[in-house]
């Protein structure tokens, strides 16, 4: 039967653009760091040489990702609020703590990962040098005892950060999930749909930062780094088919979860059909997944990137189908409730992004980013040793 | 035991008038654009067969409110009596609780800068008046009182009258209840919204 409102208050959305972002940062930043972990954490013997590039991104992201939420708060300057004040039901509170615990926990990693090589660094002078002399706290040690204890402290601080890892992303999905409100949110798979999604977008993004990275620092891409990225992209396709099933096993019971489940699901397939079916889950999945299947397309430098590109964007669609979708359904009243970005809000993002990667190109170029098995150009043969015995210290 | 305010709204009673949306606003400066209380009305059927329905909201005050649990700073808060309310001075405007309200009772005020929301008119019923919604209504239909007291005018209501609430099914036990609400003015039709069945 027909019903006609006539007189209805007209709601926002509030959770919009800098709040997708924010989930989708710190998912990359989850997904990269947990892949890059493999050497160090599993002893992974061909992820180390990446070890450094992939913790340093996590870093940076995992920096910028709170950051669109300041942005987006009403008051920003009441954010230390967070801290002093505690909600032990609001997972937004329990993210407060994870979002200072994982960084931290990278950065003291990535400190030992670093270290020896900083103490090599330090002697050559510059600014690189005082950056380094700074950055040691007085730790020059170059024993083997120190060195194994390098090798002791970064295997713990990063076997640490993947549990925390998982709870940074996992939260996120706990933020939507708990919101009983919304049945397009409320599903105990949210918070594994964040993770796997996770997995996807931060390893298509590791992809393409550490393709650039080799191309800018050692002029091209070396075959063994070639090899591994083939072997990234068969990673991606597993976590493409977990994600996928996920998003289907989701959809499916969303579907058949009351009025409010139906109309979510007929929501996505026919009003955000061009988002939901075809950038999100067409564009984005699918046809990566297509292109991944086949080995030979793996080994082909070119075709990852597309499909990494590919995964990265579908996924960003996805949080933003999910968290501004989400709340287009209207709780009260009788129509759609509409979205539109302010003109602050992408000046935030783009901003943001465009930082974030300033932050990551000044990383990659001031730090020692020599990998283990190869040495730093003006090194000695003395230092390919030792880089050779931090090899098999690591493999223990 | 302690006091339980509730609200009851007899919707036979009420005529449409947006006096308790416009009281609302003056009691409490709200600003332009939001609403603490407004009245939804709307129409359902074909001519000849209509009828029309009005649905006045505001905060449920909720038993188990989502805007107390999802507070990430604990700015929004609940008093024994029942009433939620937020803190001005602690909220950080995050947007989580009007995020999670299953009923729309919550925005942001842009001249403070924070969640804000009904209140239950808290400084007039401390003073011993009722809520400006209950005291302006032109047919009397708004009732509020201590749902704990079996005098209470509220407790006789939800006692002896078919009573519904919004959105049972939330857990959040809501404490505005309607008599005479139909079905269709208590939740948005999700389908026909969606499925394009209303203009």
């Amino acid at each position: 039967m027909t019903t006609v409102h006539f007189f209805q208050v007209d709601h926002e959305i509030y959770w919009g653009l800098l709040i997708a972002l924010y989930f989708y940062y710190t998912g990359m930043s989850a997904g990269s760091f947990i892949l890059t972990s493999l050497g160090t954490v599993f002893g992974i013997e061909k992820y180390k040489k990446v070890a450094k590039v992939g913790v340093l991104m996590a870093i940076v992201l995992l920096i910028f990702a709170p950051l669109h939420l300041i942005f987006d708060l009403s008051q920003p300057t009441r954010a230390l609020n967070l801290f002093i004040h505690t909600n032990p039901t609001s997972a937004m509170s329990w993210g407060v703590y994870l979002l200072i615990l994982y960084p931290v926990c990278l950065l003291i990693y990535s400190w030992f990962l670093f270290r020896q090589d900083l103490v090599k660094g330090v002697n050559n002078g510059g600014f690189k040098a005082s950056l380094y002399k700074f950055l040691l706290f007085g730790k020059k040690d170059l024993s083997e005892t120190a060195l194994e204890n390098d090798r002791k402290k970064a295997k713990f601080f990063a076997t640490l950060g993947v549990p925390l890892a998982l709870l940074v992303h996992g939260y996120t999905g706990f933020i939507l999930g708990n919101v009983g409100a919304r049945a397009i949110w409320h599903t105990p798979l949210m918070p594994v749909i964040f993770l796997m999604s996770a997995m996807v977008s931060g390893t298509g993004l590791f992809i393409i930062v550490l393709m650039l990275f080799e191309k800018f620092k050692n002029g091209k891409i070396s075959e063994d780094i070639r090899a591994l990225i083939a072997d990234i992209a068969n990673l991606m396709k597993w976590f493409i088919v977990v994600d996928s099933a996920l998003m289907i096993i989701y959809f499916i019971v969303l579907w058949n979860t009351g009025e409010a489940g139906y109309a979510a699901g007929y929501f996505m397939l026919h009003n955000d059909f061009w988002s939901f079916m075809v950038l999100e889950n067409g564009l984005g999945m699918l046809l990566p997944l297509l292109i991944l299947l086949s080995k030979k397309a793996r080994q082909n430098l070119t075709v990852v990137v597309v499909a990494s590109i590919l995964t990265i964007i579908g996924v960003l669609a996805m949080r933003i189908n999910l968290v501004i979708g989400g709340q287009e359904l209207p709780l009260t009243g009788s129509h759609l409730v509409e979205y539109s970005a302010s003109s602050f809000d992408i000046m935030v993002v783009i901003g943001l992004a465009v930082a974030a990667g300033i932050v990551l190109t000044f990383l990659y170029t001031v730090l020692p980013m020599n990998r283990a098995g190869v040495s730093p150009k003006n090194s000695t043969s003395v230092t390919d040793n030792k880089a050779l015995s931090n090899q098999k210290g690591v493999a223990r | 035991m302690g006091k339980r305010y509730a609200m009851v709204i007899d919707l036979r009673r009420c005529v449409g008038c947006h006096a308790c949306a416009v009281a609302c606003k003056s009691e409490n400066n709200v600003p332009l654009g939001v609403f603490r209380n407004w009245v939804e009305e709307l129409e359902t059927g074909k001519f000849p067969s209509v009828s029309r329905h009005r649905l006045p909201r505001l905060c449920n005050h909720c038993e188990n409110a989502s805007c107390v649990n999802v507070c990430p700073v604990k700015a929004t808060y609940q008093l024994e009596d029942g009433t939620v309310l937020v803190n001005y001075d602690r909220c950080i405007g995050c947007k989580y609780c009007i995020a999670a309200c299953p009923y729309d009772a919550r925005f942001i005020n842009e001249e403070r800068k924070t969640a804000e929301k009904c209140t239950y008119c808290y400084e007039r019923v401390g003073a011993g008046l009722q809520p400006a919604c209950v005291n302006t209504c032109i047919a009397g239909a708004r009732t509020f009182g201590d749902l704990n007291d079996p005098t209470s005018e509220v407790f006789k209501l939800v006692a002896t009258e078919s009573v519904a609430v919004s959105k049972p099914e939330t857990n959040n036990r809501p404490q505005t209840y309607y008599i005479g609400a139909t079905e269709k003015s208590l939740r948005p039709s999700l389908i026909d919204i969606v499925l394009g069945g209303e203009k």
